[in-house]
């Protein structure tokens, strides 16, 4: 179906919203296709299956319990109602820069699973986003799960997202962090990630590199955040200018200062 | 308090339309599709302003699936609609003056074709020279909106003078100053505007309407379309919403034109939620000034306002939004000398129009605000300053009328003060978590009952005894889901010696219905509870005198109304309404009273430009307390705690007077903290609810509302009228809690996170 | 316009047969073929939750749901959960606590309710505000929806509330 130019469509929260791309027509449903709903061990981690619900996910033990920024990210997506019709693959496909489940998913180094009737490959989730709204799908090709490998017990995990309310909001910035520190507090690696701070959801590499062999200190979130700063390339929009986001890139690090 | 509330309904009593509404079973004009149905929809101007240099529908009309595609040519009679003033073209022929005005009709046998037909429709303009600012509007080189028009933009100009401002500013000790601006609003009713019609054979033309006014939309369908309105019959089911939105021309003229080219079918429009943005009424944006003069010790001597009004291009009811905003300018406050001057601007924007709180919102705002800087540079507290100049009963108003007897503003403010959240602040504001920072406000709010004098506030109530026994009271004013069927209906009942189940309301119908004013201005339950209980008296007298004749009572007086029937204490003997019913005829069984709402009656010497709607005589007080807190990170402001005290007669049901006062104080917070149309060019950016944001349940906390004992001798069952006095107080509130927690002096709404993080930096560098 | 589809689910716990275009609107299929009016379209762009609809024990918008995917379903509107006559307690708990304005979120509302409330028979007013998050009222101010969802959870449980 996919060679007849029809748009496959699994939660339709985003595909079918009048003016966007499909609006009722010409999809394909995925839903009901083996081997891409639910949620599965594996011995790498975990398997999210591309049309496993944000809801499931959102209440899936293992999730809250190993992977919270990935739970703290869609608990916070659109509301209850998107969360059950929207899915993990729908978040990732949209490729939208405020994406709220893409900046948990670049900090968790997930893979996605894409699959189309020549077989199946693996993309890191940095490589697989191209641009607002464009992926490395090729054509005939659909995500098929997104693969984590679950971080070590002892890992901070953070996720915060700057919305102009608290429910029903796109994103105006976001932060995902996951950090581990050694017993002395000292941070051993650092992954952040920000989300409707560039055209895509993006890791601030830079950033990343500024904090081990320091505690999570205010000088040291603080030097995180400038370089998170020159990292970006924020634009204004109806919900914040350029000016404020770039701003909450500098300041939000400073949240992890309230991390146990 | 206690002792009134008994004399309403039992609180726990549900209003009688909850249940329906609950189960999903009650039909809103939405949900009227009749067989064979129509759909007819609007080609839109989408640019601010411009010529129409050529307008070709033929395309549209070979679109299969659609029926006729119609024009300015079309329209017969004025093609003018308006409340007061008639301005608004039906269908555009030659000029389009904002980006919803309309230029093209499609009727279609379904959606698709209508959508087609719409997007076939092919319309060029001219563009020309728009303008934006009201206050440049008024400036001599501005393009003119309605170019023939003598007066230019300036759609309403006004003065209320009391004293000598001027002169008494020149003499305080402390004068402040202030430029205070409010954005527009829109009433995001869950249901959109729409409606039905039909013309019959007969030629009568029949309409069900989301409306808040279906007597006198009649009439403006009738003069824009040349027809005789007593052809016209409106039915007005339940409203999902109206909140002034529906209170005037949407859907009406469109519709009606098009039942009157295509008689004999039912045609049906619905305006999308993006329509509605686009085309519907807004709250007006106004910008303030304000000087405020005092004494050393705090005494008000004198306020000087200038309020501007943008009207967009069509003047709805704004001449008369701008008047109440006048009239509430100084506040709920003693102040000898006042000078109050409003304009009111054509522009190229959205059409301002009706929204709850009618012009006082803004006013309120602004005067709070300045009461706030007073307060500071006297070193007084805000709370203090207000108590002080506190209005009470006798004392003139700032536009010289005398405020009526009854629980005053001072009483409501005390009640706050005596608040857990107010008496507690300090204590909360310490606890404030990490990067937390937390304040609180208090400002004082009123709000007029009714039209106001030149313009009769009227209802008119019809009931009638059925063949049953049971009763059917007529209900004039369209209930927008502010209860007042209900509430008429518990009156009834509780009048009648019935029970609530005993008593069916038919919604507004003219062709059943007695006429009555709008559902809107704070006056539908006041207006219409007094003719219905004038009727019920009535009714009550008429039902114990025939049962005299069959109880063999020669003192009917000593009769009571008990539930099914009429019984005489004295014997014990019982008639049933039923018995009775089977002996009257229909036209015996039927009372119909009326009742118009009393007027100021020695009104002062000002506001002469006003021919309708100035002064009022009846104001409903409260208090309105808001604690905040703001993030230090990012600049987001959650509203955490609102507190309502309100003075608003008798309490006839908890629950309603909590409903009315905790949904306006919702508005008000989305207005505080959320709602903002972005326009540019005249186009509104947000104009859909993914941009256009209200609060969600996450966004607003447990409303505290506390109505304190009164009473209005004249109201029905003591009350008075309640509605809108809850919208006004977040805003200012918001914004002194935000002084509060992080020095912030906000002087226009929204407060935007961008905004407070600047304070914020200001705080700590 | 899509080839007619026939399309067989259960609704309101009777079970239903439609012949029609597989892309049109769920929400269209009830309002327009069905006659159930419950849903009601406050945006049609999954922003204000007045569609909401159960989906297999779900709550969903039908206004961003296809015709196509109902097939197969336990689909339950606000008309299915009770009558007047013989209410769902939420629906009892939502008239008698004053949660009912317009009315026209309330549907959507008490959907998303009994999905929470199958969920967690007793939630705190925390998450009572979190689950009805996606459904927007403009008339009360939420409180006493929220103490209606409350209530109904209490009576659920066989509590008194």
């Amino acid at each position: 179906m996919l060679d007849d130019g029809l748009s496959p469509m699994a939660g339709g929260t985003d595909l079918l919203v009048p003016g966007r791309k499909a609006a009722g027509r010409g999809v394909a449903l995925l839903e009901g296709l083996p081997g891409l709903d639910g949620v599965a061990m594996t011995a790498q981690g975990l398997r999210l299956g591309a049309l496993a619900s944000l809801a499931a996910l959102e209440r899936h033990p293992v999730i809250r319990e190993r992977l919270p920024v990935l739970a703290q990210a869609i608990a916070c997506l659109g509301s209850p109602l998107i969360r059950n019709m929207g899915t993990m693959g729908g978040n990732l496909v949209t490729a939208s820069p405020a994406g709220d489940t893409l900046p948990a998913l670049l900090v968790l180094e997930a893979v996605v699973e894409l699959a189309s009737r020549d077989g199946r490959r693996h993309l890191p989730v940095a490589e697989f986003l191209l641009g607002p709204g464009r992926t490395a799908l090729g054509p005939g090709e659909i995500v098929a799960a997104v693969r984590i490998a679950l971080p070590p017990p002892g890992a901070s995990q953070h996720f915060e997202k700057v919305g102009r309310r608290d429910a029903l909001a796109i994103a105006v910035a976001s932060l995902a962090a996951l950090i581990v520190r050694d017993e002395a507090g000292r941070v051993v690696e650092a992954r952040l990630a920000v989300g409707s701070l560039a055209p895509t959801a993006r890791r601030c590499p830079s950033a990343e590199a500024a904090l081990p062999g320091r505690r999570l200190d205010r000088e040291a979130l603080l030097e995180a955040g400038r370089r998170i700063r020159d990292e970006i390339s924020p634009k204004g929009d109806l919900r914040a200018t350029a000016a404020y986001r770039r701003e909450m890139a500098g300041r939000l690090p400073l949240r992890l200062l309230t991390l146990a | 308090m206690d002792a009134d509330r008994d004399k309403g309904a039992s609180p726990g009593a549900p209003r009688v339309d909850a249940l329906d509404k609950a189960c999903g079973r009650q039909r809103y004009a939405a949900d009227e599709t009749p067989p064979g149905c129509l759909l007819a929809g609007v080609k839109r101007a989408g640019i601010p302003h411009g010529r129409i240099v050529r307008l070709d529908t033929a395309a549209a009309r070979a679109v299969p699936g659609v029926v006729t595609v119609l024009t300015r040519a079309d329209v017969p009679g004025t093609n003018r609609q308006g409340i007061v003033h008639k301005d608004q073209p039906v269908l555009c022929g030659q000029r389009v003056r904002h980006h919803g005005d309309p230029v093209a009709l499609v009727v279609a046998e379904n959606k698709d074709a209508l959508a087609a037909g719409l997007a076939a429709v092919e319309v060029a303009f001219e563009a020309l020279p728009a303008v934006f600012d009201p206050e440049e509007a008024l400036s001599p080189n501005a393009p003119l909106v309605h170019p023939d028009r003598e007066g230019g933009n300036l759609l309403a100009h006004g003065l209320m003078e009391k004293g000598d401002a001027e002169s008494a500013l020149a003499g305080c000790d402390v004068v402040v100053a202030g430029r205070f601006a409010t954005p527009a609003q829109d009433h995001v009713s869950l249901e959109p505007p729409n409606g039905l019609a039909r013309l019959a054979p007969s030629g009568r033309l029949t309409m069900v309407v989301s409306t808040q006014a279906p007597f006198r939309d009649r009439f403006e369908i009738a003069q824009a379309l040349g027809l005789d309105p007593q052809r016209i019959r409106i039915r007005a089911p339940y409203l999902g919403g109206g909140f002034g939105g529906k209170d005037g021309a949407t859907v009406q003229c469109l519709l009606a034109l098009a039942a009157l080219r295509l008689p004999g079918r039912w045609i049906k429009m619905a305006w999308s939620r993006e329509e509605t943005f686009l085309a519907g009424y807004k709250r007006h944006a106004a910008v303030m000034d304000i000087r405020l003069g005092a004494r050393a010790d705090g005494t008000l001597e004198a306020i000087a306002c200038a309020m501007c009004f943008d009207a967009g291009p069509y003047a709805h009811l704004s001449g008369e939004i701008m008047e109440l905003g006048m009239e509430h300018a100084g506040g709920p406050y003693r102040i000898p000398h006042v000078r109050i001057e409003g304009s009111c601007a054509y522009t190229n924007n959205p059409v301002g129009g009706a929204f709850r709180g009618f012009g006082v919102v803004q006013a309120c705002f602004a005067v709070e605000r300045a009461m706030d800087m007073l307060a500071r540079r006297l070193g007084r507290a805000p709370e203090s300053l207000r108590l002080q100049n506190a209005l009470r009963p006798g004392e003139t108003s700032a536009v010289g009328v005398a405020a009526e007897p009854g629980t005053d503003v001072a009483a409501c403010l005390n009640a706050a003060l005596a608040h857990p959240l107010w008496t507690g602040r300090e204590a909360w504001k310490q606890a404030a978590p990490a990067f937390t920072r937390r304040g609180v406000g208090l400002v004082a709010v009123q709000n007029a009952m009714g039209y106001g004098r030149g313009l009769p506030d009227h209802a008119t109530a019809k009931l009638e005894l059925t063949r049953q026994g049971t009763f059917r009271l007529y209900n004039s004013v369209p209930d927008m889901g502010q209860g007042n069927a209900a509430a008429f209906v518990a009156m009834a009942a509780q009048a009648l010696g019935q029970p609530e189940a005993a008593v069916a309301c038919v919604q507004p119908d003219t062709a059943a219905c007695p006429p009555a004013g709008s559902s809107s201005a704070s006056r539908t339950v006041y207006t219409f509870g007094n003719a219905l209980l004038r009727a019920c008296r009535t009714m009550a007298e008429k039902l114990r005198n025939r049962a005299a004749l069959a109880l063999l009572c020669d003192t009917p007086d000593r009769l009571v109304l008990t539930p099914g029937g009429v019984s005489d204490p004295a014997t014990g003997r019982f008639v049933p309404l039923s018995v009775l019913a089977g002996f009257l005829i229909r036209d015996d069984r039927i009372c119909i009273d009326q009742f118009v709402m009393p007027v100021v009656e020695n009104p002062p010497d000002t506001g002469r430009e006003f021919k309708l709607g100035f002064p009022h005589r009846y104001f409903t007080y409260g208090a309105c307390l808001c604690g905040v807190e703001a993030d230090e990170l990012t600049g987001r402001v959650r509203l955490v705690q609102c507190l309502l005290t309100v003075a608003c007669g008798k309490v006839f049901t908890l629950a309603g007077v909590e409903q009315q006062l905790a949904g306006a104080a919702a508005q008000g917070a989305g207005l505080a903290l959320f709602e903002e149309l972005a326009l540019e060019g005249g186009r509104i950016r947000a104009g859909d609810l993914s941009t256009y944001l209200i609060p969600t349940s996450l966004d607003l906390p447990d409303i505290d509302c506390l109505p304190l004992p009164d009473d209005e001798p004249s109201g029905p069952l003591g009350i008075k009228g309640m509605g809108e006095v809850g919208i006004h107080g977040p805003g200012p509130a918001v914004a002194q809690a935000l002084f509060d927690a992080v020095g912030l002096d906000a002087a226009s709404l929204p407060i935007t996170p961008e905004v407070v993080l600047a304070a914020l930096e200001e705080l700590t560098p | 316009m899509n080839e007619p589809m026939d399309i067989a689910f259960r609704l309101n716990g009777r079970p239903v047969e439609l012949t029609t275009d597989p892309g049109r609107r769920a929400i269209d299929v009830l309002r327009e073929d069905f006659g159930l009016t419950a849903a009601k379209e406050g945006c049609g762009s999954g922003e204000c939750g007045a569609c909401a609809v159960l989906v297999d024990g779900t709550a969903r918008l039908s206004c961003l749901m296809l015709a196509a995917q109902l097939h197969g379903r336990d689909l339950t509107t606000a008309e299915g959960l009770g009558r007047p006559d013989a209410p769902h307690p939420i629906q009892t708990a939502f008239a008698v606590h004053g949660a009912v304005q317009c009315g026209y979120c309330t549907p959507g509302m008490t959907i998303a309710a009994a999905e929470l409330l199958a969920r967690d028979p007793a939630p705190d007013r925390e998450a009572a505000r979190r689950a009805l998050s996606g459904n927007l009222c403009r008339c009360t101010g939420y409180v006493k929806i929220v103490d209606a969802v409350l209530a109904a959870g209490a009576a659920l449980r066989g509590e008194e509330s």
